[in-house]
């Protein structure tokens, strides 16, 4: 029994092997002309199976989203046919027909000097471009491209020049698609049952078997082959060499099916966390482990719809049994009570339809700036930015389902709510004004922020829905201090917004006729001052009384913290001078635009600095946007410093 | 008529001193320096760690930056702060009008009085450290980040140790080789130290160089760079014991990560001498029972982090777990779930947990200050936001 065991290792240490930077693919000619994409009633199963990656449980519409964009750069992908593929029948194609995305020109290299390092002939793209698996062969066959990374990937991240970090990330990139690629080797093959009574009932007489009959077997098939070492003789020898290379092909075929865990283990979630992949579910069942059925039943889904690629009802048919097991086991272990609903937010799309909105609502905003007393453009305006508003407040509130969380737990999450809580600042000051001014800041707001947020998406690449580290695993300080401060962020920005209308219609002698325009702006700019200074200092010292919970002090001067700080710094003072008659209504348009760059700098500038406790938070990749709003901002107040007169004494003087 | 004229000046003079301690102006300028200072210690954090510019800006009461070629003089935030406490309170007294209307100003600035104290207090009269256990260990006392101490310990008949302390600032400012005694009528020798090293690792003599330190059994003390990261550097120290009444002298180098004391024996007696980090004493023993570390699944992202522990006070013991924020708050000190190691363990290696320990009187003051904040807050600006809209109806 105890080499039964050892046999059974050393085949589990292979099936838990991990991939050499070597491809384990060879490129099969041929299947490039293999017909691309897939019907709907198969998008419709695959795209609802859970799949478990970077801590959580998410709809494979999700995963293939994210794989997608990670490695092209964007959400849809055009065939070498010119085909437009979505994630999902991209993914599909990867996992059931691989050879047929070898052509696609899949992974965005930022710098075509990345292609010269890698020793590849640099094509009439020198800059930005996207290169298939096939153009990027040469080095990987020589490994020119891992060898290069490993020795880059030695250096510190900030130390790396452009290319060096994008060699590092192409061969990351090439390396999660080399392993997609194998994912379903599994099942793609046939083994053949080796000669041997025994054996041979085992399989019921079978000639060849699917991947899942040996799951199904692996212990019976140990077993035997022990029995059969155990008899000595030659023909029992011969047989047990059969057996242990049925397994030992099996251990092959599934070795790089380590990307996809899409079954839940049976046990409460409690007392096994991890959903396991086809390798890991080999390895368990090589290890005596007993296999659910449920597992067999999903494997043999996967197995038939490999066989059969081209077959769409075959493939749906046979999805519709994986995706129904998979679910029953993930609702069964409470883990599927949100799935459903991700699926809704992503296919919904609300933020693009937001963002949609806001594009119109600018326009039509645009158009009120040349006819003010036009009621029905007006009304317009409010109509789309209400509805831009409405649907921007719908997908916040899907996420908080979603993720059972309050609104705010992520950078991303952060321009979401602040467009949200500005953007609606600004129209309840709207509503009780009607000055038409809030409106256009709400317009602008959301807008830029809903584009910022995008882009922001597309720079990260990432899940915006990640599992959080152990110090942000609390509701409660998230549900006040994040969202306090966060509502703090847009209210500062919006005055910034009121501060910098202020300033440039003064500066340009917009309205220059209507000194009730300037004075109606003004107050509203300090009213949000007001406001935004509130939510800071409260925010503020909430955060405080969280880090003396969590880190033992209230106040620790790290950057982050500093960074709040000068926010409340900024406003207070803001507020004093005006009390002080030190800044009068120039003088406070101008500070409240300069607010807007102190709180940028809180907001994302503090994270650039890759210092401090908030290490959670860290991002790249923002510096140009950061610039250019801080020069936004000061070309504002230089602006307003040289080309505007004094204003009159502020208005509570 | 003289006596007069002295009065009046005295009173003019005690009333602008006043009138400037309360005005506006002064707090404008006051909150612009502390933006200034914290905009300044932010960014100098990336390259010199928080530790340093902690004290170079934010404890400090003057310093200087160096902007290129020239030093410039600042007011540290210790006196920006202070002087910002007495414009609250003059300006509060002075200038404050005390109408119902001001009622929510008024709370306000009751809280950020508070904020300041507590403040002032954590700066002045916490002590702060941490307790890294083993499952099993237990410990009664707790260790500084930061500040060193030589400690001198004799074991006593009832195998108690009696300890004579030097606190590290009375030694760590010395340079070079530069001696500094320390004397007491309990020990039987002098303790002379020389070449403090506030970042220093010990390497053997080679025959191909010479050093400019002492060499100790074919050993030195060589001095690093001072790392931004300040628990991360480890003093070093030469000590000479220099008999009081004999001529006998024993050498030694004491560095920071030597587990155990320096062992010399003095008129048959034996003493320990060592470098370690301040430690102070805990009311109540704690052991660490088990150390629980979840991560996300299939990932090397923390999930969450525990340590069971049991406390033993006054020979009763209670079992309690402390995690992340959830700290445990007893007689006078907070412990907190700070970090675990060894950092890559392999699984089934034991791992530590190292719990950040916080003696800190004002430790809720700033909840209290938060509440009395956001009411003066809601009260002053739901009273204007009022007038706003019954203005904006108006026009």
């Amino acid at each position: 029994m105890k080499s039964l065991w050892l046999i059974s290792a050393c085949l589990m240490s292979l099936a838990l092997a991990p991939q050499d930077a070597q491809s384990s693919l060879d490129l099969e000619a041929g299947d490039s002309e293999a017909p691309r994409g897939w019907s709907a009633p198969v998008i419709e199963q695959i795209e609802r199976l859970p799949v478990q990656e970077g801590g959580r449980v998410k709809p494979f519409h999700t995963f293939a989203n994210f794989t997608l964009l990670r490695l092209h750069g964007s959400r849809r992908l055009s065939s070498p046919e010119g085909q437009s593929l979505s994630p999902v029948e991209w993914l599909l194609d990867v996992l059931l027909r691989p050879g047929s995305t070898t052509r696609d020109e899949l992974f965005l290299v930022q710098n075509g000097e990345v292609i010269e390092a890698i020793g590849l002939p640099l094509g009439a793209a020198k800059g930005r471009a996207k290169y298939s698996y096939e153009s990027l062969w040469p080095a990987l066959v020589n490994n020119k491209l891992f060898d290069l990374a490993s020795e880059y990937v030695r250096i510190d991240e900030k130390e790396r020049s452009p290319v060096q970090s994008q060699v590092v990330l192409l061969a990351s990139n090439v390396s999660s698609y080399d392993r997609l690629l194998s994912e379903m080797s599994w099942a793609q093959v046939d083994f053949e049952v080796p000669a041997g009574d025994r054996i041979s009932a085992l399989f019921e007489g079978r000639k060849s078997v699917a991947f899942h009959d040996i799951v199904k077997n692996a212990v019976p098939m140990l077993t035997l082959r022990q029995e059969l070492d155990d008899l000595g003789d030659a023909a029992s020898m011969e047989q047990s060499l059969g057996i242990l290379e049925m397994l030992s092909q099996a251990v092959e075929a599934v070795r790089y099916s380590n990307s996809l865990a899409f079954l839940p283990p049976v046990a409460s979630v409690d007392s096994e966390a991890e959903w396991m992949t086809a390798a890991a579910l080999f390895s368990n069942a090589l290890q005596g482990m007993p296999v659910a059925e449920v597992y067999i039943d999903a494997l043999a889904g996967w197995e038939a719809a490999a066989a059969a690629p081209d077959d769409d009802v075959v493939v749906a048919h046979a999805l519709s049994n994986v995706v129904r097991e998979v679910n029953w086991l993930a609702d069964a272990r409470g883990e599927g009570d949100s799935l459903g609903l991700e699926l809704r937010y992503y296919k919904l799309d609300l933020l693009t339809w937001s963002l949609s909105l806001f594009v119109l609502a600018f326009i039509t905003c645009a158009i009120l700036w040349m006819r003010p007393k036009s009621r029905v453009v007006y009304r317009i305006t409010w109509a789309f930015a209400g509805s831009a508003y409405a649907l921007l407040v719908a997908a916040i509130v899907m996420r908080c389902v979603i993720r059972s969380r309050p609104p705010v737990s992520t950078l991303y999450e952060t321009v979401l709510f602040v467009a949200a809580t500005g953007g609606l600042s600004a129209l309840f000051v709207e509503w009780v004004n009607k000055r038409r001014i809030a409106l256009s800041a709400a317009t602008i707001m959301g807008m830029g922020l809903l584009f910022i947020a995008n882009g922001y998406e597309m720079l990260d690449k990432r899940d915006t829905m990640p599992s959080l580290v152990a110090v942000l695993d609390t509701n409660f300080w998230l549900a006040t201090h994040v969202t306090t401060i966060t509502m703090g962020y847009a209210a500062g920005m919006l005055a910034a917004l009121l501060g910098s209308i202020w300033v440039v219609c003064k500066a340009f002698r917009l309205k220059r006729h209507d000194p009730s325009f300037f004075k109606g702006l003004s107050r509203m700019t300090y009213g949000v001052i007001c406001f935004a200074a509130t939510l800071s200092i409260v925010g503020t010292i909430l955060g405080g009384i969280w880090a003396n919970d969590s880190w033992g002090r209230f106040w620790g001067w790290d950057p982050k913290e500093n960074g709040a700080l000068m926010i409340v710094i900024w406003q207070v003072a803001m507020l004093h001078g005006r009390m002080a008659g030190l800044l009068r209504d120039k003088g406070f348009a101008l500070a409240a635009a300069f607010g807007g760059t102190v709180i940028a700098f809180s907001w994302w500038g503090v994270n650039l600095l890759g210092i401090g406790l908030h290490s959670y938070g860290f991002t790249s990749g923002i510096h140009s946007a950061l610039w250019t709003y801080y020069g936004i901002q000061w070309a504002v107040v230089a602006l307003g410093l040289i080309a505007v007169r004094s204003g009159k004494p502020a208005l509570n003087k | 008529m003289n006596q007069v004229n002295k009065e009046t000046s005295v009173t003019v003079l005690g009333g602008r001193v006043m009138q400037a301690l309360s005005s506006l102006r002064l707090s404008c300028t006051l909150l612009i320096l502390l933006g200034l200072l914290t905009w300044l210690g932010t960014l100098e954090q990336a390259e010199h760690g928080l530790y340093e510019v902690q004290r170079k800006y934010f404890e400090s009461y003057i310093l200087f930056f160096d902007a290129g070629p020239i030093s410039v003089p600042l007011p540290g935030a210790n006196l920006v702060m202070t002087l910002l406490f007495f414009n609250i309170v003059v300006g509060g007294i002075v200038r404050l009008r005390k109408t119902s209307n001001q009622l929510g100003v008024l709370i306000v600035h009751v809280g950020m009085l508070l904020l300041f104290a507590a403040g002032f207090i954590k700066l002045n009269y916490s002590e702060e450290g941490h307790v890294t256990l083993y499952e099993g260990d237990a410990s009664n006392t707790y260790q500084s980040y930061h500040k060193w101490e030589v400690a001198v310990s004799r074991m006593l008949p009832d195998r108690t140790v009696k300890e004579w302390l030097i606190p590290g600032q009375q030694f760590l400012g010395a340079h070079g080789d530069e001696s500094q005694v320390f004397r007491s009528d309990d020990l039987p020798f002098d303790v002379v130290l020389s070449h403090v090293m506030s970042n220093s690792r010990p390497l053997r003599k080679g025959p191909m160089f010479e050093v400019d330190v002492p060499v100790i059994d074919g050993q030195f003390l060589k001095e690093e760079p001072r790392l931004p990261d300040s628990e991360r550097n480890t003093a070093g120290v030469y000590v000479s014991l220099q008999e009081t009444a004999g001529d006998t002298q024993v050498d030694a180098m004491l560095w920071g990560r030597d587990v155990e004391p320096y062992q010399v024996d003095v008129d048959g007696v034996r003493w320990g001498v060592q470098l370690r980090r301040e430690r102070y004493p805990m009311p109540f023993t704690i052991a660490l029972d088990d150390f629980i570390k979840e991560e996300h699944p299939g990932t090397m992202m923390p999930k969450w982090f525990s340590s069971d522990v049991t406390v033993v006070e006054e020979g009763s013991p209670r079992s309690l777990r402390i995690s992340m924020n959830e700290p445990l708050r007893n007689n006078g000190l907070v412990m907190y779930q700070a970090s675990w190691g060894p950092a890559n363990a392999a699984p089934g290696t034991p791992l530590f947990s190292t719990l950040a320990v916080v003696r800190n009187p004002s430790d809720q003051y700033p909840l209290y200050a938060c509440i009395l904040i956001a009411i003066g807050l809601l009260l002053h600006f739901m009273r204007r936001l009022s007038g706003y809209i019954r203005a904006e109806s108006r026009s």
